[in-house]
């Protein structure tokens, strides 16, 4: 008798051996969330301002710029990529933007297709690392870094100052609400499920998976490993455009140091969250615990107060522990 | 500087075991080997895959504790030998795999582990060269290979004899040579030749592994054969012939294993191989693969069955001749091999088979994904009904989708292989070592699955060493020889015998199909 899909899920796996299979497959996410709890904890302990609605909703509005480059980079780093470009390309398209509403006067009309154009230079630099990386099947670390630099140079040569004349319209993107939550947040919640749908039940999030397992075995099995590549990194850049356009409304002016560091931060995030960084492994809920751990952590600082140099000191000593404890490949042979 | 310790007042005997035993998970894998390898001869060991060759050998360089028998050398007596007394007691081994540095220069590589130290516990690199030199000139070579020279810019045959030099480096008197002339290109060979013999004429011990028997007379004393983990006799080279060594290597009984012979005539031709080459492996191939039938590849070690078989679904660098799928010359790239419908089940599932660290699920549809796909998405349900079909046919154990496929018995792990290929429908499917390492349950299990699938009009291509499977399944067989086609038996025709005489004598002696 052929089984179905209702009865495996009935019968032909005993429930409790379905959940240690669960376990398994999932201890990094497990172990991350239990993280996020114990920091949570600790973290009303100590400041009676840190477990409030709002301070909770500030976090995840907080959240939103890491997040965005870290699901990019989650996509490149399952390939067994990684791509240093993001904060270059985020700060290219808000310095764009930014001079072209400055150029038009700040017209309201321009923003509908400034987003857009915003959003087509990242595609378009996520073709050039993409195209470049399955070209010259060169070490990714090295043209994303390669590109990143350039990128640096166009950004400086369009200006080191702050560019104003942003439109007020435009900062809604940051500021409206419904009710007390910020539209922001609910479209992020909503940007995560569909990431979590992508990468877990389309084609192209498998493929990305296969290939970051093994290319050989994704050519064999008739994935166009190139072409899966360079969708990885145009992903990236198109989050990382997002991210340029997100922060251009928190700040309100193109700021030429927009989004400092933020490229490591992302892979940090990710590799915290049990993304393999050779490749193939680890799942976006994963990521998204490493998000919000990394931003709990600097609210949580920030209300306590310690000094800058601690808190690098102890985001130091977290991403250590955290991926050494991963470092055994698959924490699931525990 | 030490002389060679040639006369000693000992025995000849320079290293004897006796009654080795050695088990693997309830199989043996020796059940009582005896062997002995005197001062300055060339022992030629020689058995089927399988017969034990590689599990003695590593035996004797303290890979593998034996769990039964004695091993006796450099006057001593051993339970077992660990890597570093085999050293020690003067074993030196030459694999076929090399373990040079390319980057190095040969010299360096020479004495990787024991420099000649000089002032101040630093390397004194002049006698590095002069010693590598020496070993060279001991060896004949010092013309043709320069101390300095990088390891990656000599050819195959100078790096082996930097492997050897290596060895003696290290003061190996007992030199274990695993297929040496596999490796190598016909010219090379006969430098190969004299610096074994130089090296026996010093008085050591060598033990040489060879598939080819034409070598065996041409190079050793003696020679011991190997069966299913025995010793079945040790001659004189000069008291036996071919005929002789081919019977003692194989005769062993046809079990009830394999499914019945195909009920179908063969269908129309669906791979058209011609005039196949690859560079320094094969050479001149030429075969058809008709719908339905089930075609051995068979053939000893480094005949370039494996190299064909990936080489159909693209994975080799083709320099000439014409591979057609379905009459159509084929574009070989390992995608379009896939799309096409023609896939490989590989021996090495790590590297061609499955991603270890993803589900059963994952593996087995990754290439059927465009078929489950509606509207774009991959639905739960679509993908589950049959992946947890295709589990249960094919007797997967345990039968959990979401476990890791790295997790499951080398059987499984096949029919997992097996399960993603099935689903895919291809027209043809390429089987290499179907059943290498995979208990005896599953082995029948696959069998009668490639039988079925043929009879559905599938195109099968089982390369293997094993000869039993290959008479078991195969509807017809080609022997290779050293990369080319040694010849074609039919069915009836076919023997252990018939097909070991084609695969490991030379080509005068073979018949053309």
């Amino acid at each position: 008798m052929a089984m179905t899909y209702e009865d495996t899920q009935k019968s032909a796996v005993p429930r409790w051996q379905r959940g240690v299979t669960f376990a398994r497959n999932n201890a990094a996410i497990l172990l991350i969330y239990l993280f996020i709890f114990l920091l949570i904890g600790t973290g009303s302990f100590f400041s009676d301002r840190f477990l409030t609605a709002s301070n909770l909703i500030n976090i995840m509005r907080q959240s939103i710029v890491l997040g965005l480059l870290a699901i990019g980079q989650t996509a490149v780093l399952l390939t067994g990529g990684m791509d240093i470009s993001q904060e270059m390309v985020a700060r290219l398209v808000g310095l764009i933007v930014a001079t072209l509403f400055a150029a038009t006067g700040s017209n309201p009309m321009m923003i509908l297709p400034l987003l857009l154009l915003g959003t087509t230079i990242g595609v378009a630099l996520g073709l050039v690392n993409g195209l470049l990386i399955t070209r010259t099947h060169a070490v990714p670390f090295i043209i994303t870094f390669g590109v990143s630099f350039l990128l640096r140079g166009i950004n400086l040569a369009i200006s080191t100052t702050p560019i104003r004349g942003i439109p007020d319209a435009y900062l809604t993107i940051y500021d409206s609400k419904i009710g007390i939550v910020p539209v922001n947040v609910i479209v992020m919640a909503l940007v995560w499920l569909i990431a979590w749908f992508f990468t877990t039940r389309s084609r192209l999030g498998r493929n990305i998976y296969a290939v970051g397992g093994s290319e050989r075995i994704a050519k064999l099995s008739a994935i166009r490993v190139n072409r899966t590549l360079v969708w990885a990194y145009v992903l990236s850049s198109v989050f990382a455009a997002l991210a340029g356009l997100f922060l251009l409304a928190r700040t309100g002016v193109g700021d030429p140091n927009a989004a400092q560091g933020m490229t490591f931060q992302a892979i940090v995030a990710a590799a915290v969250g049990g993304i393999s960084l050779y490749g193939g492994r680890g799942s976006i809920f994963g990521t998204l615990g490493g998000v919000l751990l990394l931003t709990l952590l600097s609210n949580f600082f920030n209300l306590m107060q310690i000094n800058i140099f601690y808190q690098q000191l102890l985001l130091g000593a977290i991403v250590l522990v955290a991926v050494s404890a991963y470092k055994s490949k698959d924490l699931g042979a525990l | 500087m030490t002389e060679s310790t040639s006369t000693t007042h000992s025995t000849d005997t320079i290293l004897s075991l006796k009654d080795i035993q050695k088990t693997f998970g309830g199989i043996h894998a020796l059940s009582g080997v005896s062997f002995d390898l005197r001062e300055g001869e060339v022992h030629a060991l020689v058995g089927e895959n399988g017969a034990g060759k590689s599990t003695l050998i590593k035996t004797i360089t303290g890979a593998y504790v034996p769990d039964g028998g004695s091993i006796t050398v450099g006057g001593g007596e051993y339970e077992m030998l660990t890597p570093n007394q085999a050293r020690q007691l003067g074993i030196g081994v030459v694999y076929q795999e090399f373990n040079l540095l390319p980057d190095m220069p040969v010299a360096e590589n020479i004495f990787l582990t024991t420099p000649p130290m000089g002032r101040w516990g630093l390397i004194d690199t002049k006698k590095r060269a002069q010693q590598a030199y020496k070993l060279l000139e001991r060896l004949g070579a010092h013309k043709h290979i320069n101390p300095y020279a990088l390891v990656k810019d000599l050819t195959v045959g100078e790096q082996q004899i930097v492997e050897i030099a290596k060895a003696l480096a290290m003061d190996a008197h007992i030199l274990i040579m695993d297929e040496p002339s596999a490796v190598l290109p016909s010219r090379d060979m006969d430098r190969l030749y004299k610096v074994v013999r130089a090296l026996r004429d010093e008085g050591h011990g060598i033990i040489y592994i060879s598939h080819r028997l034409n070598e065996i007379f041409e190079l050793a004393d003696r020679v011991t054969v190997l069966k299913d983990g025995q010793t079945v006799a040790t001659k004189l080279v000069a008291k036996t012939d071919e005929d002789d060594l081919v019977r003692m290597m194989v005769g062993r009984e046809l079990t009830d294993m394999y499914p019945p012979v195909s009920t179908i005539e063969p269908g129309e031709v669906l791979l058209d191989v011609r005039d196949l080459c690859i560079e320094n492996t094969v050479f001149d191939i030429n075969f058809q693969v008709r719908a339905g039938e089930v075609v051995g590849l068979a053939g000893l070690g480094g005949s370039g069955r494996t190299t064909i078989a990936r080489a159909l679904v693209g994975l080799a660098d083709i320099i000439s001749g014409e591979i057609a799928y379905f009459g159509q010359p084929a574009r070989m790239t390992a995608a379009s091999a896939a799309r096409a419908g023609v896939v490989l089940i590989p021996e090495d599932r790590k590297a061609f088979g499955l991603i270890l660290d993803q589900s059963n699920r994952f593996n087995i549809t990754l290439p059927n994904l465009p078929q489950l796909e509606r509207w774009k998405m991959i639905l739960k349900r679509d993908e589950w009904d049959p992946v947890i079909r295709a589990i249960d046919d094919l007797g997967v154990r345990p039968p959990n989708p979401e476990l890791d496929s790295g997790s499951l018995s080398g059987g499984n792990q096949q029919k997992v292989v097996l399960a993603k290929w099935i689903m895919a429908r291809p027209k043809v499917i390429i089987f290499d070592e179907p059943t290498r390492g995979i208990d005896v349950g599953a082995k029948s299990e696959i069998y009668t699955r490639m039988r079925e699938i043929s009879q559905q009009g599938v195109g099968i291509i089982m390369a293997s060493s094993d000869l039993p499977e290959v008479l078991g399944m195969s509807d017809r067989i080609l022997v290779l020889h050293e990369g080319r086609m040694a010849g074609e038996l039919s069915r009836e025709e076919a023997s252990e015998e018939a097909i070991m005489k084609l695969a490991a004598v030379a080509h005068e002696n073979g018949a053309s199909a």
